[in-house]
């Protein structure tokens, strides 16, 4: 517990509770019309004190959108690492308890899906489903499933062979109760270190994907959407990008963080 | 010569499975080529003819086979968007691709293994603390969020670098690399980050293992400690990571290039899936996807090649 | 705390003086050690000798000023080293640079882990050569010939190949006699072992003890020798240093430890150390000695030893053949076979303890892994108790398990983590349905009674036990089903030697109070001849001899079962017996081409019930 009390760990902390706290305060507090209402005269204004980060090229409240963008980009990145976790794990966990064929065959489809890098994987379905907000979710989260099933398989395989399931396999337990009671607990942490950088990356893909126009569609507002209205008016206006790229970024960073601190935390040499 | 007879067998196996997803992938949209010709707008008896003439109303496996046999005796097609030969397309934009490939990896390795080592060796005091934080915010930050940072810095304040289009270095190398340049920069930022954790764990590791008290106990200076005996067992490691990172450089290049409008195949993987050029699409998924895995191969051999622990005879 | 007498003697090469050593850690400041002092002279061999957590590593690095380099600061004292020209340099305040010129030339160093210690992508001969042209300023032929003729003074077979190899291609013995050779290349005056034999088999340990005496003889070189067996300190030590969390219970010349110790600590330890033939002339296994008042049953008073006259066969094991596939090739398919186990007999009476021993990879533990098919046999039969184990089906062999349960030996790996202590207790009682839900409470807090564990750690998490109550723990899971068998894998192998005395007289209770029988599985010879009734002695998968405890410790027949008895060292320094073979043993493998057809095992019974494997 004492090292989530150190820098890094405060403040990846506190960066992920600002940005949980902001997806889901920010919709229930703030009315939607001010994140559309159009201020012509502050077309492509920069902070100021009636618009704090400044507004877009159509007028509208920065501030307000970037707040309102947060539930977007955290659902879906949530949901796709949520769905990634869903497929991966079942999969590592037989792959890596079974070993065998079973295992053989399934890691050789997961290593050729890992070939296909992550972003072309997501892009291609998307755009394949056509781009919406379930279908980002969708290619988000089966570009994803693989990297999990290997990172769950390897653990699994470790957590198999330890002679604490080996006495549990004579204390009579069948493969059920060996897999929940004793490979699950033990895999989770590293799971869970896993999930917590996948939805760093998850973000980061979610931007990728609406950035390249293939991911969340108008009139629903992400960040990567607000990146991607911005590219017109760099020269002008550079706070249009700078203010929803930061927001992804301290998302980004502050999960990393955390991921960091709780691998230490999770690391059974620091007990 | 079993072994390089096995080894190639494996290749085969996986390009099969490389088209099989790739083809899969692309077979669960609800439109098609057909559709993509004519617009949506169309006849419908002329859309059902035009199906049945591209072969769309066969079985799945039979439009597979079609392709695949396509592919394997040189016949790749057309592409729907650019009115061309999809060979030709993709040979000419792979050429533009692997400069900046190249030039980002050679960009992050040279900075991330000194900056790891570094960290590695005052572990836990203020040069770890700096080092790791900057590759923190390295990761942190997308591709394209770089490129725009890089666009505003380099092209528009400074004007030392153009901020966008492709020259062929064959035609004007100067002004090929100054284009590769940003983009190359951006890729590599991003990439840096990661191999400067990678670099830094792994060296962590080795210098905590017998052989470098050893050499410690010996009288040899910490120099001769880190940069030889620790750095030599972990370079095979770092390049295996590395040579996975090329699987993220190929999916970051698609973004980054249309970013810079840099045309190489990123840009063109992305026309493909703007416009639904299905034939285009088949074909650079499966392209880039068989790269990245030939490439890992590649490394795997040189360090089998390289760690006498796992050499051939 | 002991002083030595002021100033250096003119022979006295190192003196440590009122040591103190402190970690930073998260949880704050921790004393490695404190207030140690001691002196080594020229050509004396001081061995500091403790259980873990004692400190005496700590010690050994920082006379080599290592310490540092893993977090730790001296803080207090002086370490007098007496340089060639004859003036004394204290160590704990010298320059790093200084050091490192001291380092390697004047002190040299070997470890415990032989497998680790060479780096993996050198080669030998650059190992080996380094610090030579660093120090000694030698051109690469000067050194080639010098690194040379250290591999030939620590008598490795064909040197000159060993110069082109790579550390991977070599056994563990042949490893740390390069190490030593690593140390001694600039012919230091010290040599600091810290454990340098602990990872090694006794074979090979008695190889390399004999080794380090003979350089030590042959370069009047004084040698600082880290242990924790009391056995080895008897065969090599000059004098004795004995030390206890940090701190020197008592010093003194090797004679005075053993014969007359003083400290209470030196006298448990000693005490605790079985001496191998100190059971010539019984028959039935007797209790470790503890210092401990409570006096202990003794088993030779159990009803089934009492019942000898005609003994009952629990497990009869017939022809037992494991074999594991050695994968290859991209595809993984099988290019050879490792024969584990092959063709191994033997049976195992109620209320009685077989014992198998053997050095690292003969197949011990296989051997009883397969008996409970936590691995699959290949052939042979498993009779328990009137079943056939390897006809079972795998339901059947669940609830066969009841009568069969393991002691493993890493108590850090055995039990899970992330559950308390109750619930893996009560994991058999719940799994096997031996209990009903309100019964399991009971029945759980009786079982930590027996295993002498208080019952307030019921609710509590492995990570807050020591090892020894750890191992307490998984004996209380290994008996909850009232099985029959237990199998013991190395089960006190991890422990201190303090410990594992009373593990060991745990479970020899336990047999006498329940009936149980062991297969007892271990390295260890002089536990082995005190614990067992029968034993079998296994090499390369097979049983190479077999038979009632006092028959094989005393009429040794066959050749390895010799070798390894003449290896085994003695805690007692009057029964000296380390002496250099002049060639080290060939590496045999039992790694086999798929098909191989290994021969059947024959015996010839030398005595009633004593067999010994036939040789052609």
């Amino acid at each position: 517990m004492k090292r989530f009390l150190n820098p890094k760990g405060a403040i990846g902390f506190a960066l992920v509770a600002l940005m949980f706290a902001t997806a889901i305060l920010a919709p229930l507090l703030i009315p939607a019309e001010w994140a559309t209402r159009m201020d012509i005269r502050a077309r492509l204004s920069g902070p100021s004190a009636h618009h704090w980060l400044g507004a877009d090229q159509l007028g509208r409240d920065l501030l307000y959108r970037v707040m309102l963008g947060a539930q977007t980009s955290l659902k879906i990145a949530g949901a796709a690492v949520l769905l990634s976790v869903l497929l991966g794990l079942p999969l590592g966990v037989i792959s890596g308890f079974y070993r065998g064929r079973v295992d053989n065959v399934l890691m050789r489809l997961v290593d050729t899906l890992l070939s296909f890098p992550v972003l072309l994987l997501a892009l291609t379905i998307s755009a394949m489903l056509g781009p919406s907000l379930p279908n980002t979710i969708i290619a988000i989260g089966v570009a994803f499933a693989p990297f999990l099933a290997r990172i769950v398989r390897g653990e699994a395989l470790r957590v198999t062979q330890m002679p604490y399931v080996e006495a549990a396999r004579s204390a009579g337990a069948n493969d059920w109760r060996l897999i929940v009671r004793h490979v699950l607990p033990n895999i989770m942490p590293p799971i869970i270190v896993q999930a917590t950088i996948s939805l760093a990356f998850a973000i980061l893909a979610e931007a990728g994907l609406s950035f390249l126009g293939l991911g969340t569609q108008p009139p629903d507002s992400s960040w990567g959407l607000m990146i991607q209205a911005s590219r017109d008016y760099l020269d002008v206006a550079p706070w249009t990008a700078l203010v929803p790229g930061g927001a992804v970024a301290l998302t980004v960073l502050g999960l990393n963080m955390f991921g960091d601190i709780l691998r230490d935390v999770f690391d059974p040499r620091s007990n | 010569m079993t072994y390089v007879l096995n080894r190639l067998l494996s290749i085969l196996v996986t390009l099969f499975l490389i088209s099989l997803i790739t083809f899969a992938v692309t077979s669960i949209l609800p439109g098609d080529v057909a559709t993509m010709i004519m617009g949506t707008q169309s006849n419908p008896e002329a859309l059902a003819g035009l199906r049945k003439t591209l072969g769309l109303t066969d079985p799945l496996v039979v439009q597979y086979a079609h392709w695949i046999g396509g592919m394997a005796t040189g016949d790749w097609g057309h592409s729907l968007v650019f009115k061309a030969p999809i060979a030709d397309l993709l040979i000419q934009k792979i050429k533009a691709s692997s400069l900046i490939v190249v030039l980002s990896m050679l960009i992050a390795l040279s900075c991330a293994v000194p900056l790891g080592v570094w960290a590695a060796v005052h572990r836990d005091r203020w040069q770890d603390g700096a080092s790791s934080t900057m590759a923190l915010v390295g990761v942190s930050l997308p591709d394209f969020y770089w490129g725009i940072m890089m666009i505003l810095l380099f092209a528009r304040t400074l004007g030392w670098f153009p901020s966008s289009g492709f020259v062929d270095p064959a035609e004007n190398l100067w002004g090929a690399l100054t284009h590769a340049f940003l983009p190359s920069l951006a890729l590599g930022l991003g990439l840096m980050a990661h191999l400067t954790r990678m670099t830094r764990s792994t060296m962590t590791g080795i210098l905590g293992q017998e052989f470098i008290r050893v050499g410690r106990a010996k009288g040899l200076s910490e120099r001769t400690v880190v940069w030889r005996y620790a750095l030599a067992n972990a370079i095979g490691p770092v390049m295996t990571v590395a040579g996975l990172q090329v699987g993220y450089l190929f999916g970051s290049i698609i973004v980054v290039e249309t970013l810079f409008n840099y045309t190489g195949m990123g840009w063109l993987t992305y026309q493909a899936l703007l416009n639904r050029d299905i034939p285009l699409i088949q074909a650079t998924v499966f392209v880039i996807a068989a790269v990245v895995m030939l490439t890992n191969l590649v490394v795997d051999m040189l360090y089998l090649y390289a760690d006498p622990r796992v050499r051939l005879e | 705390m002991l002083r030595t007498e002021s100033g250096p003697s003119p022979e006295t090469l190192v003196s440590v003086e009122n040591l103190r050593v402190e970690f930073d850690t998260d949880g704050g400041t921790v004393v490695g050690v404190d207030g140690v002092s001691f002196s080594i002279k020229q050509g004396e061999t001081v061995c500091v000798v403790g259980e873990s957590g004692s400190g005496k590593s700590v010690t050994s690095l920082s006379v080599m000023r290592l310490v540092e380099f893993g977090g730790g600061r001296i803080v207090d004292g002086r370490m007098k080293l007496a340089r060639p020209g004859g003036e004394a340099l204290d160590l704990a305040h010298a320059d790093p640079e200084l050091m490192r010129s001291i380092r390697g030339v004047e002190m040299g160093m070997i470890f415990q882990e032989p497998m680790t210690a060479l780096n993996p992508v050198f080669t030998i001969e650059r190992q080996l050569t380094d610090g030579l042209r660093v120090h000694k300023g030698l051109r690469q032929r000067e050194a080639r010939a010098r690194a040379l003729a250290l591999l030939k003074s620590v008598r490795i077979p064909e040197p000159e190949r060993r110069l082109a190899q790579y550390p991977h291609e070599l056994s563990g013995g042949m490893r740390q006699r390069i190490v030593i050779a690593m140390a001694m290349a600039c012919e230091p005056r010290l040599l600091i072992a810290d454990e340098p034999t602990t990872a090694l088999d006794v074979t090979i340990q008695a190889e390399i003890l004999a080794l380090i005496d003979r350089l030590k003889r042959e370069n009047r070189m004084a040698v600082l020798f880290i242990t924790h067996d009391m056995a080895v300190v008897a065969q090599m030590a000059d004098r004795v240093v004995v030390m206890y969390r940090g701190k020197i219970v008592e010093e003194g010349p090797v004679a005075q430890i053993f014969e007359n110790p003083r400290h209470d600590y030196t006298k448990m330890l000693l005490a605790a150390v079985p001496k191998l033939g100190e059971m010539r002339g019984t028959s039935a296994p007797e209790p470790m000695r503890t210092l401990d008042a409570k006096p202990r049953p003794s088993p030779s008073m159990a009803p089934a030893a009492s019942m000898s006259a005609k003994p009952e066969v629990l497990l009869d094991v017939k022809n037992l053949t494991t074999r594991f596939p050695v994968k290859g090739g991209v595809l993984r398919r099988t290019v050879a076979n490792v024969h584990a186990v092959e063709d191994v007999s033997f049976s195992i009476n109620v209320g009685e303890t077989l014992s198998l021993v053997g050095e690292s990879g003969c197949g011990k533990s296989t051997c009883g892994r397969s008996i409970l098919r936590l691995v699959e046999p290949q052939d042979g039969e498993v009779w328990l108790n009137g079943w056939e184990v390897r006809k079972l089906a795998p339901l059947e062999l669940r609830r066969a398990r009841r009568e069969m349960q393991m002691i493993f030996q890493d108590p850090f790996a055995s039990l899970n983590p992330y559950r308390r202590l109750r619930d893996q207790v009560a994991e058999p009682l719940v799994n096997f349905g031996l209990a009903s839900r309100s019964e399991i409470e009971d029945r759980v807090a009786q079982l930590f009674d027996r295993v002498e564990l208080p019952r307030s750690f019921l609710r509590r998490y492995p990570h807050e036990l020591s090892g020894g109550q750890r191992q307490r723990v998984a004996i209380a899971r290994a008996i909850a089903p009232n099985p029959k068998l237990v199998v013991a894998d190395e089960a006190v192998s991890a422990l201190d030697v303090s410990v594992q005395a009373q593990v060991l007289n745990l479970l020899m209770e336990l047999q006498a109070d329940l009936g149980l029988s062991f297969l007892f599985i271990s390295h260890d010879m002089a536990v082995v001849e005190r614990i067992s009734h029968q034993v079998g002695v296994m090499y390369l998968g097979r049983i190479v001899e077999l038979g009632p405890r006092s028959a094989v410790f005393e009429d040794p027949r066959h050749p390895y079962t010799k070798s390894l008895m003449a290896a085994v060292p003695i805690a007692d320094p009057r029964h000296r017996r380390i002496h250099e073979n002049a060639s080290t043993k060939p590496l045999s493998s039992p790694i086999f081409p798929i098909g191989r057809q290994a021969e059947r095992s024959t015996y010839d019974e030398v005595t009633p019930g004593h067999f010994v494997l036939r040789r052609n």
